[in-house]
């Protein structure tokens, strides 16, 4: 790939992701559209998000009550926990289950209308693809996953709290008292604002890689995979530049 | 009138078009024919603005639509019908929603009034039953009549445009789909067919133009066609021989 490709890649991508993010001001709405996908991506979504979000509670609390026990401070588990769900692995657990579900889902069901010429055809009854494809999947990602990220947040620390008290033998007075003491508004925002972001990559990149699929079951394989790995990569990198930014802004210091 | 002008175009590498002149009357029966991969599809999607020419330029009705932006090819994609190769139906919807998608999108009907239209156009094309059914399940004659009744709902068309319409279908399917696209020419409506079923063009096409990597080998009338003495011809000419 020559660079001048990467860079008319990058330019079609922003060209996209601006136009399917201000589509969501601009007429036509098509509500049905995003009622769909919310349904698909959220409510599909959910007990793989409680799932996942449950065992990675219990599994954090582990570690944190093993490390901490040795070092006489056990009493800290619920406020590492709360802490690190909260602010890190909720959110990024919660996009990453979602690029996985949804946003490879974007991408094949986008990359084979693509091949199958469906495309085309709402570009020849004068219906605006982004409008029509990109824009309902990114506003589905962009209130979907915060929601499942508090959802998914909510059970990590339900299945910590199983944990520090049932098998760690802590109180339990003690752990939802840290829980509470972690949800200061500076963590809560820490926090939230990383699942719309998050969301806004997954589906813009997913849509992108969708709709340049090109030839055959090889391509849509290639769009599908392409689409995944990218999210993942922005996902981290985003997180750690999102992590550094809210540390400044919210006044922690380092 | 549609005018290639000196159109050239390419997939990155490959060349598919190679500075092609040409020019289609709205009412003319048109078949192109070629092997697959000779630029057939390419020119449809031209015409409509799907692709833009790497050079040469492309007249739709005395406007050049070559530089035109995707608001302004809205009027022009008007102009026509497309049925794309194996019917490009929304395969999340069902026959009903496929055919009255663009009705939902430009006319404020009841739903009375769509059902009434859809019917009336699942009636036109002989698939009134497959109302409900999910195009996966439809054959692949019925695929292709839905498509068209979309297409005649999207629009009232001064020219179809139909890529491979009868390509894998039963001869009985493919000859049932070539009736139809006869009888919607009949109010002096045009048609580019694109096809390498040269039995099937033969059948409803006046004119025919041969491809043969990115240039016109050939364009004339059937007998033209029939009697022609291009060796590539002659190999497209022999499926009419086949007992």
């Amino acid at each position: 790939m020559t660079v001048k490709q990467i860079i008319s890649d990058l330019q079609d991508y922003y060209l996209l992701a601006f136009r399917g993010l201000t589509g969501i001001f601009r007429k036509p709405f098509y509500f049905r559209d995003t009622i769909e996908q919310m349904d698909y991506a959220g409510a599909g979504s959910f007990f793989i998000i409680v799932l996942v979000a449950l065992f990675i509670g219990m599994a954090l609390s582990l570690q944190l009550s093993a490390e901490f026990a040795r070092l006489g401070l056990r009493m800290y588990t619920g406020k590492a926990v709360g802490i690190t769900i909260i602010r890190e692995v909720g959110p990024v657990t919660a996009a990453l289950v979602f690029t996985g579900r949804v946003g490879a889902g974007m991408a094949s069901e986008l990359g084979s209308m693509v091949l199958g010429h469906q495309v085309d055809s709402l570009r020849v009854f004068g219906v605006d693809p982004i409008k029509k494809l990109v824009t309902p999947r990114m506003l589905t990602s962009i209130i979907m996953l915060p929601v499942l990220t508090i959802i998914g947040d909510a059970l990590s620390i339900l299945g910590a709290y199983y944990i520090v008290v049932y098998v760690s033998n802590q109180s339990g007075y003690v752990y939802w008292r840290s829980i509470h003491d972690v949800l200061i508004v500076e963590n809560v925002i820490a926090g939230s604002v990383k699942p719309f972001i998050f969301g806004f990559l997954i589906s813009s990149i997913s849509c992108y890689s969708g709709l340049t699929t090109r030839g055959g079951a090889t391509g849509l394989r290639q769009a599908t995979t392409r689409a995944v790995v990218l999210s993942i990569i922005m996902i981290i990198i985003s997180d750690f530049m999102l992590t550094r930014i809210l540390l400044y802004l919210l006044g922690f210091s380092v | 009138m549609i005018i290639f002008d000196h159109v050239s175009f390419s997939y990155g590498a490959r060349i598919v078009l190679a500075d092609l002149s040409f020019s289609v009357d709205f009412s003319e029966r048109v078949a192109i024919l070629g092997s697959s991969g000779e630029g057939k599809t390419t020119i449809l999607k031209l015409v409509l603005g799907l692709l833009r020419p790497d050079s040469g330029s492309i007249i739709i009705d005395g406007e050049d639509i070559t530089d035109k932006t995707e608001d302004e090819l809205r009027d022009v994609r008007m102009k026509f019908s497309i049925v794309f190769q194996e019917g490009a139906l929304f395969d999340s919807l069902n026959v009903k929603e496929n055919v009255a998608f663009c009705i939902r999108e430009y006319q404020r009907l009841s739903e009375n009034e769509i059902d009434s239209r859809v019917r009336e156009l699942l009636r036109v094309v002989g698939v009134e039953e497959a109302i409900d059914l999910l195009p996966d399940e439809l054959s692949g004659g019925m695929h292709r009549r839905v498509a068209i009744a979309r297409a005649l709902a999207a629009s009232d068309p001064v020219m179809f445009l139909y890529d491979e319409p009868t390509s894998g279908l039963d001869p009985i399917n493919a000859d049932t789909i070539c009736r139809l696209i006869l009888d919607l020419s009949k109010d002096k409506r045009g048609f580019i067919i694109v096809t390498h079923k040269v039995y099937d063009a033969m059948k409803v096409a006046e004119r025919f133009i041969f491809l043969k990597e990115g240039a016109i080998l050939f364009d004339g009338n059937r007998d033209a066609l029939r009697h022609s003495t291009i060796p590539q011809i002659k190999i497209f000419l022999s499926e009419l021989q086949r007992p």
